[in-house]
């Protein structure tokens, strides 16, 4: 048997910050992936904000940026859009558009530099939970093997299993988790360049239609809805969003991305002996945009802080509700003020939704960023205001 | 439960499964037949279609 300090199970953006920061601590670390090839297929949009790469020292490569982003569109049921775009405002809640099969490999090279040691194509089948530890059972290309470690960090993304098994709650109720459909399509037409664009209303039940452009005539254009409040599947919704958009008609796919978003929040439970949950295993998305990229890796910079730490003193829920702490006073009052941002704009009928649209069109902003543009829907809609206007400033 | 061809293994109905019952491997699923209860949330939950219920 392999004994480790540290096991991190899943390498997308949230273990491998996990495993490079908890090896930046000392710790022995051993990070873990079913995949073939980490990063891929990537099942995301792949658009962050510039600044969560920057608050986490990651300094930016044009390997991994396919574009920046220089403003957003967002747009209503019957056409209207508001625009928040650079000559106007203030650039610096900018977004990049990244590539992340290299990005994600980019990561764990950060963490294996750091000292990791990477194991691919290694399934985890199962845990025991021992005194101060627990044992992994691992399956890789027919062998299997177990390994035991006193900290073991589940970064197994929305469907991951360790966490569960652990006793902890999954990320996301069925009626939360986003069912998400993309094609990363050549041959697009853009209004302007570089804008990313947000669709609401009957073309995707419960969340929304994004093109995230990806430079030249590329983009990823996709759809997270809720299954329950939809009447189709995500692929239908896309392919008729697709078949009716004028910017999309010569579009061709050369990929087709599946996925599911925990936009839940964050789970209650986040922790327990000798155990730690990030990522999207952890709800660590922001429940608005369902961007999980930035939180899943400050939730994973923490986790793997605090488990170098704990390997040196005390790995029990004692020591290890610290990382609670300091992955909620960070995330959590995003995702509480956002998920009712959510659930706001996702009860409007495509009648409010235009209404809305029309009052907004012809308004300018100071900032490209949600809250921007919430600020100004309370100012118009008594609804809004009466939802939302404790939680805008 | 019958898994079509063009299922990609996102793992979204692994997500949803109130019972943990199904593990998603890079390229294959693997159901616990045994313990499930058909409440068919993964059925409804994929993005594309890819299960049946074997009859």
């Amino acid at each position: 048997m392999i004994e480790t300090d540290v096991i991190v199970v899943g390498s997308g953006p949230a273990g491998s910050s996990a495993a490079k920061h908890a090896a930046l601590g000392g710790a022995k670390v051993i990070l873990m992936d079913k995949k073939s090839e980490i990063g891929s297929p990537k099942r995301c949009a792949e658009e962050v904000p510039v600044k969560g790469l920057e608050k986490l020292g990651i300094e930016l490569s044009p390997r991994w940026i396919a574009k920046r982003i220089d403003g957003m569109r967002i747009l209503t049921p019957d056409g209207t859009d508001i625009w928040l775009t650079k000559d106007e405002v203030n650039l610096s809640g900018a977004d990049c558009v990244l590539e992340r099969k290299v990005f994600d490999k980019h990561m764990a090279m950060d963490a294996a530099r750091a000292g990791a040691e990477i194991r691919i194509k290694t399934l985890v089948t199962g845990i025991e939970k021992i005194e101060n530890g627990f044992i992994v059972e691992t399956e890789s290309m027919g062998k299997k093997e177990d390994f035991k470690c006193k900290i073991l960090i589940a970064a197994d993304g929305p469907e991951g299993h360790v966490a569960r098994w652990a006793g902890l709650l999954p990320a996301a109720k069925a009626n939360e988790m986003g069912s998400c459909v993309q094609y990363e399509m050549c041959n697009v037409e853009f209004e302007k360049p570089g804008i990313s664009e947000f669709h609401f209303g009957s073309c995707a039940p419960g969340g929304f239609v994004w093109i995230f452009p990806k430079g030249d005539d590329i983009a990823n254009v996709g759809l997270g809805i809720i299954p329950h409040k939809a009447e189709k599947s995500p692929k239908e919704y896309l392919d008729d969003f697709i078949a009716k958009s004028p910017y999309l008609k010569n579009a061709q796919a050369v990929e087709l991305n599946v996925g599911g978003d925990p936009a839940g929040g964050m789970t209650k439970k986040l922790y327990d002996d000798n155990i730690m949950v990030v990522g999207a295993a952890a709800g660590q998305v922001n429940p608005l945009t369902g961007e999980g990229i930035i939180p899943g890796m400050i939730g994973g910079m923490y986790a793997g802080q605090v488990a170098a730490q704990a390997i040196k003193e005390d790995c029990s829920k004692k020591f290890l509700k610290l990382y609670d702490k300091m992955v909620r006073e960070e995330l959590d009052y995003e995702s509480k003020g956002y998920k009712e941002v959510q659930d706001y704009i996702y009860s409007l009928s495509d009648e409010e939704l235009n209404e809305l649209g029309h009052a907004l069109h012809e308004e300018s902003f100071d900032e490209i960023s949600a809250n921007e543009v919430l600020k100004k829907i309370i100012k118009i809609s008594p609804k809004a205001s009466l939802k939302l206007g404790k939680l805008v400033m | 439960m019958i898994v079509k061809d063009w299922c990609s293994f996102c793992g979204e109905c692994a997500g949803v499964c109130p019972r943990n019952l199904i593990q998603v491997r890079e390229y294959s699923l693997v159901f616990n037949d045994d313990d499930c209860k058909d409440c068919d949330t993964c059925i409804k939950a994929c993005p594309i279609d890819a299960l049946e219920k074997e009859e």
